[in-house]
């Protein structure tokens, strides 16, 4: 028990030079993806909204799962809360990030254009919500209240480590109870600022939740990814078991159901609605060959995991498991490519070199902030409230406990 | 089952949480307590004095739809514009209830939630008794109800086939599936409890009856392997349809280009309140009854509170889609949708509007604090005030949405007339004449995972096989 008291870093000297490697690859590639901003900075933001919606959904999804466990408890996430912390603790990077998109708007935004805005009524109308200084405030807004939640928790959770006192669990449900409903909303209308309105004139009240669905489940893939690499070395190879992946593999499951869910209704109810001002997101999508794209998304985002994640077999083997969650990932980056590029290619699919290599590098850079969060901290949780519930028996029968 | 959750059941060391069952019990009195409600108990003069009231109430609907077969849906307040009243929001009202309990058995079973067990019998008969209410409504809504059996489809000579793009064909599908599967399930789940009955039941009628039902359950190894494995498929079963149900009747709505009605939030939304009025429902009903038949060692604080913050949720998830709507309304800029939302909350039903925010939004956040989610008369008023509010919703919904349409010359007015209130009234009779007939003649408790959750029954996690 000793042992785990020490710190990721001290643990697992692996997790450094990693840190490293991802830093400088993904230093490259945004370096070489700068070429792209100097001759098509349309197109570099494009995939750059894309990517960074990407990696800000992994970090806001763990942040929300962290607040979940904090207020159902269960074992499923006392394991997977210091890959959570770290992640969350990745929101000021991801700030600073936002600054292309910030300074970038009239490339992506078509509402910036006061030209456009004065021929058009629908938009006119809008002005008072989609004009700039209050996006930018609105945006402000949004990481404050996110940079909030991940920075009070993850001081609580550190006092946690050092104290063990059980009042500071209430206080963190306190927070996450009042945290989620703020998450809930922010990410609505952050999913609203950010990506609905590349088409200005169209709207679902859908869309929100269905960002924030997407969001769980790209948290839940790479958790689980996180997991396995961790299971793999000393010192969680003898404690992670097959039902810690099982209960995450339930949950990603449910995750896929729910997304699906939510994009299965936001289609039938528009197509059979067929209204002139909703109908022509579907059009532009499914008379090109973006509806390529879009069939991909059902085998890929819903069918092919959903009959994987069924069997208990992928969802106890680590080896098994792993590869789903990077599909699942690899597929969530498909569902942005599909919410975001149509609106700027019209004609039919068009994929830039851009938009595999910011997606890379993006998240080379987010991952390698990640590892340096994940090395600072204690690898379990020792004083969480479901710290014996979830691993006591497995500790004692590894010999871990005295 | 995970190491888990082994002891999930005992009360919470130093956080005060009450246990889900009182300590001191054993099997023997657990068995006792419960099956003597129905065995031995001597039937209280209240649940007569219910039961009448009940019945007379389902009387009342009796007269009421007899009425309606002779004179036709004229007798209600339909009419152009509003040609979907009461009979549509009883339906959406009585459906959303009957959530609450496949979700309390299947989804919080899946989720290895023990403090499910006492609530889960009469939640689920609750559910079926609620659903038997809402089938009435769309069947004598058809307005020529004997020939509702031509929405299913069956090869016939007169070329009728149903028209599959509508949702209201949709609707008969899920709720019939609906309706078998937690018939099915509640059934299930009482087989183990009606043999305790028979072998204990005094009268040779009792012995017979219960007997028939315990389809010779001897409670043998390979009895419960099988049973525990049919319980667990039924669950998974139920689960999807736990969504599916009021998603189906959320297309209804959907699905048309009706402003009010036509937003693609509407299906997690109407999940949401159909599990919120669910609880609600329950809430309303266990309070009283835990008191009267002196449950509170099974039906305990800590089910309240858990059931309290299950309301809470989902009143949120309830508001959120207000809000959305709400802004999308104005965010679309088209301007019926625009005038719909300005209409609902200044236009003749505002009252109704401004009631129904504040029973389902404001008054619920008082479940906030710990000392309402633990105090029972707070809780029943305040479950009472949420089944307001989600019945004062559906007819929002369904009501604004059509009195004032495209044209300005063809809005109108909806009054509900006697038979309308007669058949609603009439339908609250019929459920609770269930319940009671239910509460005198059934263990309301299931008396097999009662025993499963006591220390006595603890056995080795590694043994088990679910």
């Amino acid at each position: 028990m000793t042992s785990l008291r020490q710190t990721a870093d001290q643990l697992i000297p692996e997790l450094a030079p990693r840190q490293r490697q991802l830093l400088m690859a993904g230093g490259v590639g945004l370096a070489v993806s700068l070429v792209g901003l100097f001759f098509n900075p349309a197109q570099f933001l494009q995939s750059y909204l894309m990517a960074y919606m990407f990696v800000l959904g992994i970090a806001l999804g763990c942040l929300a799962l962290g607040m979940v466990h904090q207020l159902s408890g269960g074992a499923w996430g006392v394991v997977i809360r210091r890959p959570i912390g770290a992640a969350a603790r990745t929101l000021p990077l991801l700030t600073l990030l936002f600054l292309p998109i910030a300074l970038g708007m009239r490339h992506l935004y078509v509402w910036t254009d006061a030209s456009l805005v004065a021929h058009d009524e629908v938009l006119q109308h809008k002005h008072v919500y989609l004009n700039v200084p209050f996006f930018l405030i609105r945006a402000a807004i949004y990481f404050a209240v996110w940079n909030a939640l991940s920075y009070f928790l993850n001081a609580w959770s550190l006092e946690q480590d050092e104290t063990g006192d059980p009042r500071i669990a209430r206080r963190m449900q306190r927070l996450s109870a009042g945290g989620l409903l703020a998450y809930g909303l922010t990410i609505t209308f952050a999913s609203f600022d950010w990506l609905m309105s590349l088409e200005p004139h169209w709207f679902s009240t859908i869309y929100g939740v269905l960002i924030l669905g997407g969001q769980g489940l790209s948290a839940l893939a790479f958790l689980i990814a996180v997991l396995v690499w961790l299971s793999r070395r000393p010192p969680l190879d003898d404690i992670i078991a097959p039902e810690h992946f099982h209960d995450l593999g339930n949950l990603m499951l449910a995750f896929v159901m729910l997304w699906a869910y939510f994009a299965f209704s936001q289609y039938l109810i528009i197509w059979s609605g067929n209204l002139p001002e909703e109908i022509a997101w579907y059009l532009h999508r499914l008379q090109t060959g973006w509806r390529f794209v879009g069939l991909s998304l059902v085998l890929f985002h819903f069918v092919a995991p959903f009959c994987l994640l069924l069997s208990r077999a992928v969802k106890r083997q680590a080896q098994m498991i792993v590869k789903v969650a990077l599909a699942v990932l690899i597929v969530r980056l498909i569902d942005l490519f599909w919410l975001i590029a149509p609106e700027f290619h019209t004609a039919g699919v068009w994929v830039s070199w851009l938009d595999v290599v910011l997606p890379l590098s993006l998240t080379a850079i987010w991952l390698g902030y990640f590892v340096w969060q994940l090395r600072g901290r204690a690898i379990l949780p020792m004083h969480d409230p479901q710290f014996d519930e979830a691993l006591g028996r497995i500790l004692e029968r590894a010999g871990e406990r005295p | 089952m995970t190491p888990a959750d082994q002891d999930s059941n005992r009360a919470d060391v130093g956080s005060g949480t009450p246990p889900v069952i009182a300590p001191g019990h054993t099997f023997g009195s657990v068995t006792d307590k419960i099956s003597a409600i129905v065995l031995t108990r001597k039937t209280p003069i209240g649940w007569w004095f219910g039961f009448l009231i009940a019945f007379a109430l389902m009387n009342v609907m009796m007269v009421a739809i007899t009425y309606l077969f002779v004179k036709g849906t004229g007798i209600w307040g339909i009419n152009i514009p509003v040609g979907w009243g009461f009979a549509i929001v009883n339906f959406v009202w009585w459906i959303g209830i009957g959530h609450a309990g496949t979700l309390i058995s299947a989804i919080l079973l899946l989720l290895k939630q023990t403090w499910r067990t006492s609530i889960n019998r009469f939640a689920e008969a609750m559910t079926l008794f609620a659903v038997a209410c809402a089938g009435i409504f769309p069947i004598i809504h058809t307005g020529r109800p004997w020939l509702a059996y031509w929405l299913f489809p069956y090869p016939n000579t007169m070329g009728v086939w149903p028209q599959f793009r509508s949702p209201l064909v949709w609707d008969v599908f899920a709720v019939s599936t609906y309706a078998t599967v937690s018939l099915l399930f509640w059934y299930v789940g009482l087989i183990p409890d009606l043999a305790t009955l028979r072998d204990r039941s005094q009268s040779p009628i009792g012995r017979v009856v219960y007997g028939m039902l315990a389809m010779g359950w001897r409670g043998s190894a390979r009895h419960w392997h099988r049973y525990e494995t049919a319980y667990l498929l039924l669950a998974g079963l139920a689960t999807p349809l736990v969504v599916s149900v009021h998603t189906v009747v959320s297309f209804d709505f959907a699905v048309a280009i009706v402003p009010g009605w036509h937003t693609t939030i509407f299906p997690p939304y109407f999940v949401a309140g159909a599990i919120y009025s669910g609880f609600a429902m329950v809430l309303t009903l266990a309070i009283p009854i835990r008191a009267i038949y002196g449950l509170e060692d099974f039906i305990t604080l800590r089910h309240l509170e858990n059931m309290a913050k299950v309301m809470l949720v989902t009143g949120l998830i309830v508001a959120y889609g207000y809000t959305i709507e709400a802004f999308i309304a104005w965010y679309g800029g088209n301007k019926y949708e625009g005038f719909m939302m300005w209409n609902r909350m200044t236009g003749p039903y505002a009252p109704v509007y401004w009631l129904l925010i504040c029973c389902n939004i404001v008054i619920p956040q008082a479940l906030w604090s710990r000392r309402v989610r633990t105090n029972t008369k707070a809780l029943f008023v305040i479950a009472i005030i949420v089944n307001i509010g989600m019945w004062l919703e559906r007819f929002i919904i369904v009501v604004t949405s059509l009195h004032r349409d495209f044209l300005p010359s063809s809005w109108g007015m909806y009054n509900p007339t006697i038979w309308d209130w007669a058949t609603f009234v009439g339908t609250i009779g019929l459920f609770l004449t269930l319940l009671f007939l239910f509460l005198r003649f059934l263990p309301m408790i299931s008396i097999a995972e009662m025993r499963a959750i006591l220390p006595e029954a603890k056995v080795d996690e590694d043994l088990r096989v679910i």
